[in-house]
């Protein structure tokens, strides 16, 4: 059979030269004898645990309640960022209404403590439920539409909501609030805070881990499929809308958990602020900034987004500066790093460690050449007119 | 649910009629006041190479696009072996057996070569959506496909740095990945260059022979005519003539439609 397959790159730019192909080292290309797999995962698993100790060092370490309650607020964003990542990251449909869902996991949280007098965290946990149950309608007919007419759905979500809560004030509060009790009574502010804080950590453990799982799975599979191509995914028997429903309400679940925490812990809630088109677009904000392909990216967004606003709340006061501040970010990201701080750092990272045991290294033209001498006693060769394309069979097939 | 090849019966002695693949009764799609498909009544036949030719506007992507359920068909039949798959969705038609390309190739760009197969397995049931994806049994019939195309090389590249015809192979080799009966190409040897209509050939034939079913919509008629069984012609959204290329070569009415009436 002949193998000269490749020979149709055409010239020009289109035609990719070797070099800029990466593969990775420790997978195919390099066999038996080499690095054993998790090699490569060793320093992520070091960088994780460091990072996971510095987190639940933190509230020991801070000078004043203050700190730990800016530590509540990033972890507070960096869940609800992740949580819009179910359905930004995978599927690639940008959700602005996702404040909708945090606002109504916070009400049904705050609602059913005092209305029903169920026990705080079971009422979390149940108000989670129910916004999963309307997010199924809501999906239902909002994922019908692609690119911006889904933004704009999803952002009529978040006025209606907002109408409904200012206006059924025998029920919500309306705008003069609803204040929820707090679920530890005898507890002092600084404990208050503490526990809290340790409860967001553990809620953020919790969504990434089943980010993590999805992105593994053949679920997320085709849901990165989606996010590539809606139809092309749905050609080769992705059942697509149904693909898309399942993690919208995954994502509106934890959204609402994210809402009902805060409302346990702020205590106070008002419409203007649970259902407002500002705390989604920080979602969003913070996910693009991060990184949205990656696990830690909405969390490392929510860092950054989140260390920035409140520095400018205290540098600045109470004026719209860091609405400013958060105009900025988003533009240095959509400027200069369109896919997140970690993919270009991790291209700048590569850039410094070419071979070794990375995960990603470059093959030039010529080693690709010579890897294949090697191997072209029984393939023929044929690059004549554009030598070092990235013709030819490379590495042959697996023995 | 029981198999509806019951009525066919084909004995492996008597020959008389071919087994009828996917097929089409009275199929209307009309965008605005443009007739696509005009009542278009098409068979095509079980374990052969097709091909569905005509002039440019005469319907032919439309006529995928509706068999495969991308587009609503207005009125008319679509059944495959039998079974009715009008109206389906996608993703159904894609399980009952039926993968196919896009004019424009279509791959999942930021995806990598690799992932862009995976990408193709249909997990059954919950764990079945939840297990890791790229086990090594998928993963080894992923890689068998590349390289059969020839890009086993380039696994791990984004399958956006491929070039035009390395995507061709790629997209071939996903729909492949998704194990169809029948292979739906729009196009196969669009913007390709000689060496890799020839590979492209070679693999369809070889396919076929392995017992894929073929239908492929294509400009090139040399390709057309050396590869296929059976030819349908369209033309106006209606087919004007179906047979073996030889006839459809001296068919006065698809010389006047390909010259222009």
């Amino acid at each position: 059979m002949p193998r000269d397959s490749e020979a149709p790159l055409p010239a020009g730019e289109a035609s990719l030269p070797a070099s800029e192909v990466s593969l990775r080292a420790g997978g195919t290309q390099l066999r038996a004898g080499e690095t054993p797999f998790w090699a490569g995962r060793l320093p992520r698993l070091g960088i994780l645990l460091a990072v996971v100790a510095v987190v639940l060092s933190f509230p020991s370490m801070a000078p004043s309640p203050y700190e730990i309650t800016v530590g509540i607020a990033i972890l507070n964003y960096a869940v609800l960022s992740t949580s819009w990542n179910f359905v930004g990251g995978f599927t690639g449909y940008i959700s602005l209404g996702h404040g909708g869902f945090a606002g109504l996991g916070a009400y049904g949280t705050g609602l059913l403590v005092t209305k029903t007098e169920l026990p705080p965290f079971a009422a979390l946990f149940t108000a989670a439920v129910l916004v999963a149950a309307v997010a199924v309608p809501v999906g239902y007919a909002a994922l019908r539409v692609r690119g911006a007419s889904f933004v704009i759905v999803s952002i009529a979500l978040v006025l209606i909501l907002l109408l409904v809560f200012q206006s059924w004030s025998s029920f919500t509060g309306g705008s003069r609030g609803l204040v929820v009790p707090r679920p530890f009574p005898g507890m002092l502010r600084a404990e208050h805070h503490r526990t809290f804080y340790f409860l967001f950590a553990a809620l953020l453990a919790a969504a990434l881990l089943v980010w993590w799982i999805i992105d593994r799975s053949r679920f997320g599979m085709g849901l990165k499929a989606i996010r590539e191509d809606e139809d092309k995914a749905q050609s080769l028997g992705t059942p697509t809308y149904t693909y898309k429903l399942v993690v919208f309400v995954v994502s509106a679940a934890f959204t609402s958990l994210a809402g009902g925490l805060y409302a346990l812990w702020f205590g106070d809630l008002d419409p203007v602020f649970q259902f407002s088109i500002l705390s989604g677009a920080y979602m969003v904000l913070m996910a693009l900034l991060g990184g949205v392909r990656h696990l830690y990216g909405p969390v490392l967004g929510a860092v950054i987004v989140g260390y920035a606003l409140e520095y400018s709340k205290v540098e600045f006061g109470d004026t719209p500066l860091h609405l400013v501040v958060a105009g900025l970010l988003l533009g240095v990201v959509v400027m200069f790093m369109p896919d997140g701080v970690i993919p270009a750092a991790t291209a700048l990272l590569d850039r410094f460690r070419k071979t070794g045991e990375t995960s990603i290294r470059e093959v030039t033209a010529a080693e690709l050449r010579e890897r294949r001498g090697q191997r072209n006693g029984t393939e023929e060769v044929r690059d004549s007119e554009r030598s070092g394309s990235g013709s030819g069979t490379g590495t042959g097939s697996q023995t | 649910m029981s198999e509806a090849g019951a009525e066919a019966g084909p004995g492996p002695g008597a020959r008389p009629e071919p087994e009828p693949s996917l097929a089409t009764v009275g199929l209307i799609k009309a965008f605005g006041g443009v007739t696509a498909l005009d009542s278009a009544t098409v068979t095509f036949h079980h374990g052969k190479v097709n091909a569905l030719i005509g002039p440019n506007g005469s319907g032919k992507t439309t006529f995928f696009n509706c068999v495969t359920g991308m587009i609503r068909a207005d009125a008319g039949r679509i059944t495959y072996r039998g079974r009715d798959i009008t109206g389906k969705p996608p993703h159904r038609i894609a399980r009952a057996g039926i993968g196919r390309s896009f004019q424009l190739c279509r791959v999942f760009p930021r995806m990598t070569v690799l992932d862009n197969l995976l990408a193709a397995v249909r997990p059954s049931g919950l764990a079945g959506q939840l297990a890791g994806a790229g086990k090594r049994e998928e993963t080894e019939r992923a890689r068998s496909w590349l390289a059969r195309m020839g890009i086993e090389h380039l696994e791990r590249a984004e399958a956006r740095q491929l070039s035009w015809g390395q995507q061709k192979l790629l997209e071939l080799a996903g729909v492949l990945m998704s194990e169809p009966e029948l292979v739906l190409l729009d196009e196969p040897a669009g913007g390709v260059n000689p060496a890799l209509i020839d590979r492209i050939c070679e693999l369809v034939r070889e396919l076929n022979a392995e017992g894929r079913t073929f239908l492929i919509v294509e400009h090139n008629m040399d390709l057309v005519m050396s590869l296929s069984d059976h030819v349908v012609v369209f033309d106006r959204g209606r087919p004007i003539a179906q047979g073996p290329p030889s006839v459809i070569q001296s068919d006065e009415r698809v010389l006047g439609a390909y010259l222009g009436v």
